[in-house]
């Protein structure tokens, strides 16, 4: 075990390893399958021995050594699948991995290289955090990089929003409270800011919590603003559109919007030209419909976080997550319930064995044609992947 | 494993056999007119039942690498830049744009795409997903898309002062009347509008002219990757869309003309802030016109940098008020980040000897003195840098002094309730290390 995990924090391009240091790999993997349950208080998850093993890149591990099961979703430059080990021992048969594939050519070409590496790097970071996709290893072959994430079988929280239409306000706080919880922790213990907040990345475990993936925008920042612009449109804080220089609080002002679309069931700013969008995200307020209703405090904390200037918006003032714990849309929550996730989620996801990959939606296989990653690029390029 | 959906060839046999069979129960007069109205009917329950269960990422309908809003986007100047050419005769003036400047992107591992609703935990519903559109009356938006929305990102760009580089922006002369019209033309634009003069000055410098030498030139393509941004300086141009969200080959394939941009105005917008493909193609009409342009990554550089320059300017300036010593460097930031700049011509009274304290100005640049009643000569001289007023942030006391701008100055100014607001009760900041001074004895204009 101990050599096992000595091993994994050595990067090595060559692929000379022995079947043995292969097979302590695999083992090693296999005990990450489903997921970080810890119990410690957030302030000690770096002490966990376990949670130090996690995120480091793997000496012999190759996408050949799993059986892709099925496409769990798609971007641009990358693919997550749903897999297991190849030939599992008798013990490992019910271990399920989302791996992360993402095209060398493609991250190039899109000018992704620097998000993919925070991504790495900010994963490796939190491993272990309950809320958040475990990286338990990465690697990298010759065209792609590979992240192999725990596997989150609820499917998108998106997914049951548009089935439910809306969520009442119970449901909206249980989300929004584990959201807070996980603000609190990238921006106040690992200064970060995640920018990419919306249902479309938040899964459900089989007991209904929330798991963040997708750290694809996520970016340790500090105290310092920065300035790439990046997200979703409808989501996007005014500070990020007027290219101002942004902050951790870009997330209180996602997480404004979050709610709103979780009650209504549609975001408070929207138009099929993103231009227009956008003219509406600076300099309109938020407008509530008559039907649903929605109670004051829910306006009121979807006013504070949708705040246009941020000095003034809630999260981002004195206090910082604890008064947004501290607001009356979360009365009567205990937040260490939250933390500990003493009850369950508003929706269980229907799950029939721990392979089961029937929330998640299909999509279709790849494009047959793709862009060769030539001698070039990898002179070039390849510099820049070593951290995988 | 991918979803066994019907082949298309299945899904045509079943619908024409029971539209035959339904035409040889009905025996209808027009069968024409009973097909069509056979097939709406269809098409409407079909829609309807796949309301629910099915779902459309707008990626499915992007062509383009960055699948956006193409093919939904009304607003022909929404979506981004650029470039291409279809006739070879006017390729001089078509931009070279360079694909490799700019970079739309969908990251990641977000469960994006094209999609099908599972039931809940269900087998998943099948069939080809459809073009969903929320209900309205139900309180959703006109046209709502429901599908997964893809995440935009620009090119990391980081400020040239952090890097060690020089860059300064391109400068482009120009006349006081073309840079009078330029300013009126983006004023108002929510891009444009907040920014301050010195950023503004340097965009206006930036805007190099793009002659248009002949009609039928295509300024930008429909479906292309955008990366400029234009203000027409002269001529008219106008604004084709093809519903397909792509220019197509053929005398036909600009689409449909939309608009109509005369002198003044603007288009591609939305390359200033991210590549993203063209929402409209954009034609001259005569010959000699002239287009300003502007690149993304340079309008960008200018407002980064200036605003990383300002930020670290009020970072430095924050350290050296022994008011805040005390403040740690996340508080500063803080501070630094909701500092108000303002500027005031010579002469004027920034602050009234006996008026009760409500803010602390750092001088950014300019000079301004401090009077006290009853004296002739200033008491203080604050240059670049200095700091006045600061015990605003703590009491109510009364200004010693009156404080007025001995010429043209630009202060960053925060009142004591924005102050408490980042901070919290100044009474418990001040408690957490004794101030060393003793906050008594400071007269707010000594130093």
């Amino acid at each position: 075990m101990h050599k096992a995990t000595a091993l994994l924090h050595h990067h090595s391009s060559s692929k000379e390893v022995s079947l043995e240091v292969i097979e302590q790999e695999k083992h090693f993997v296999a005990q990450f399958a489903d997921g970080s349950h810890t119990q410690l208080p957030v302030d000690r998850l770096k002490e966990d021995p376990q949670n130090k093993q996690l995120g480091g890149s793997s000496r012999g591990l190759n996408v050949t050594d799993f059986d892709l099961l099925k496409t769990l979703g798609t971007g641009t430059f990358a693919r997550v699948w749903l897999v297991r080990l190849k030939n599992p021992a008798e013990e490992d048969r019910d271990k399920f991995f989302a791996l992360k594939v993402l095209r060398k050519v493609d991250v190039i070409k899109l000018k992704q290289v620097d998000h993919v590496n925070h991504e790495r790097s900010v994963l490796a970071d939190v491993a272990g955090y309950p809320f958040i996709t475990t990286l338990i290893t990465s690697f990298s072959d010759h065209d792609s990089l590979y992240m192999l994430l725990d596997y989150c079988p609820g499917g998108e929280v998106f997914t049951y929003l548009r089935k439910a239409k809306r969520f009442d306000e119970t449901a909206a706080r249980f989300y929004a409270a584990e959201i807070v919880v996980i603000l609190e922790f990238l921006h106040e213990r690992e200064g970060v800011a995640y920018r990419d907040l919306k249902p479309e990345n938040l899964l459900l475990d089989a007991d209904g919590h929330i798991k963040l993936v997708d750290f694809g925008f996520a970016k340790k920042i500090g105290n310092r603003e920065t300035y790439t612009l990046c997200g979703t449109p409808e989501y996007l804080a005014p500070e990020v559109i007027q290219s101002k220089g942004h902050t951790t609080a870009v997330d209180w002002w996602a997480l404004g919007i979050l709610i709103y679309e979780f009650l209504t069931g549609y975001p408070p700013f929207w138009n099929q030209n993103p231009i227009e969008i956008y003219k509406q995200i600076v300099s309109k307020p938020v407008h509530f419909p008559d039907s649903p209703s929605i109670s004051p405090e829910a306006k009121d904390i979807i006013r504070q976080f949708c705040t246009v200037n941020r000095s003034h918006r809630l999260g981002n003032m004195a206090g910082r997550a604890e008064s947004v714990k501290a607001h009356p849309f979360f009365h009567g929550v205990n937040w260490d319930d939250v933390y500990y996730r003493k009850h369950r989620g508003p929706i269980i996801p229907p799950l029939r064995h721990k392979g089961d990959a029937t929330c998640f939606d299909d999509y279709p296989d790849d494009k047959a044609h793709r862009d060769a990653y030539t001698h070039d690029l990898q002179r070039k390029w390849d510099n820049h992947f070593k951290d995988f | 494993m991918p979803p066994q959906t019907p082949s298309l060839s299945n899904i045509y046999t079943d619908a024409i056999n029971s539209l035959t069979q339904e035409v040889l129960k009905e025996q209808p007069r027009d069968i024409i007119q009973y097909c069509a109205n056979y097939f709406n009917k269809q098409l409407e329950i079909e829609r309807t039942r796949s309301l629910y269960q099915s779902t459309i990422s707008t990626a499915a309908m992007a062509s383009s690498t960055f699948p956006g809003r193409m093919g939904t986007n009304a607003n022909p100047f929404g979506s981004g830049l650029d470039s291409g050419s279809n006739i070879g005769i006017t390729k001089v003036a078509e931009e070279d744009e360079n694909d490799t400047i700019t970079s739309p992107t969908t990251p990641s591992f977000g469960f994006k795409g094209n999609s099908t609703f599972g039931d809940f935990g269900g087998d998943g519903a099948g069939g080809p997903p459809s073009s969903w559109k929320a209900p309205s009356g139900d309180g959703f938006p006109a046209h709502y898309g429901m599908g997964r929305r893809t995440s935009v990102s620009a090119e990391s760009l980081n400020p040239t002062a952090s890097l060690n580089e020089n860059w300064s922006p391109p400068f482009h002369q120009k006349t006081e009347d073309q840079l009078a019209r330029l300013k009126r033309s983006i004023s108002t634009n929510f891009l444009f509008s907040h920014l301050d003069d010195e950023q503004s000055n340097q965009v206006l410098g930036a805007l190099v002219e793009k002659p248009i030498p002949a009609k039928g030139i295509k300024v930008i393509t429909q479906g292309d990757q955008g990366d400029f941004f234009y203000v027409v300086e002269k001529g008219i141009f106008e604004v084709f869309k093809n519903n397909s969200g792509v220019l197509q080959p053929g005398a036909d394939g600009l689409g449909m003309k939309v608009a109509t941009i005369e002198s003044g105005g603007s288009f591609g917008e939305l390359a200033l802030m991210y590549g993203a493909p063209r929402a409209a193609t954009v034609v001259s009409t005569e010959a000699s016109s002239t287009l300003w342009a502007l690149d993304r990554i340079t309008f960008r550089r200018i407002l980064m940098d200036s605003t990383f320059q300002r930020r670290r300017l009020y970072e430095s300036f924050l350290e050296e008020v022994p008011l805040l010593f005390t403040l740690d460097k996340y508080e500063r930031s803080k501070v630094a980040d909701a500092l108000d700049t303002q500027k005031y011509p010579a002469g004027t009274t920034m602050i009234k000897e006996g008026d009760a304290g409500e803010a602390f100005y750092l001088l950014e640049s300019g000079e301004c003195e401090a009077y006290k009643a009853g004296k002739e000569e200033p008491v203080m001289y604050y240059k670049k840098g200095d700091y006045f007023g600061e015990l605003a942030l703590l009491n109510d006391a009364p200004r010693a002094a009156s404080v007025i701008s001995k010429t043209e100055v630009k202060v960053a100014t925060l009142g004591k309730d924005g102050f408490q607001r980042l901070l919290g009760p100044v009474e418990s900041i001040m408690r957490r290390t004794k101030y060393e001074t003793g906050v008594e004895d400071i007269d707010p204009l000594t130093k």
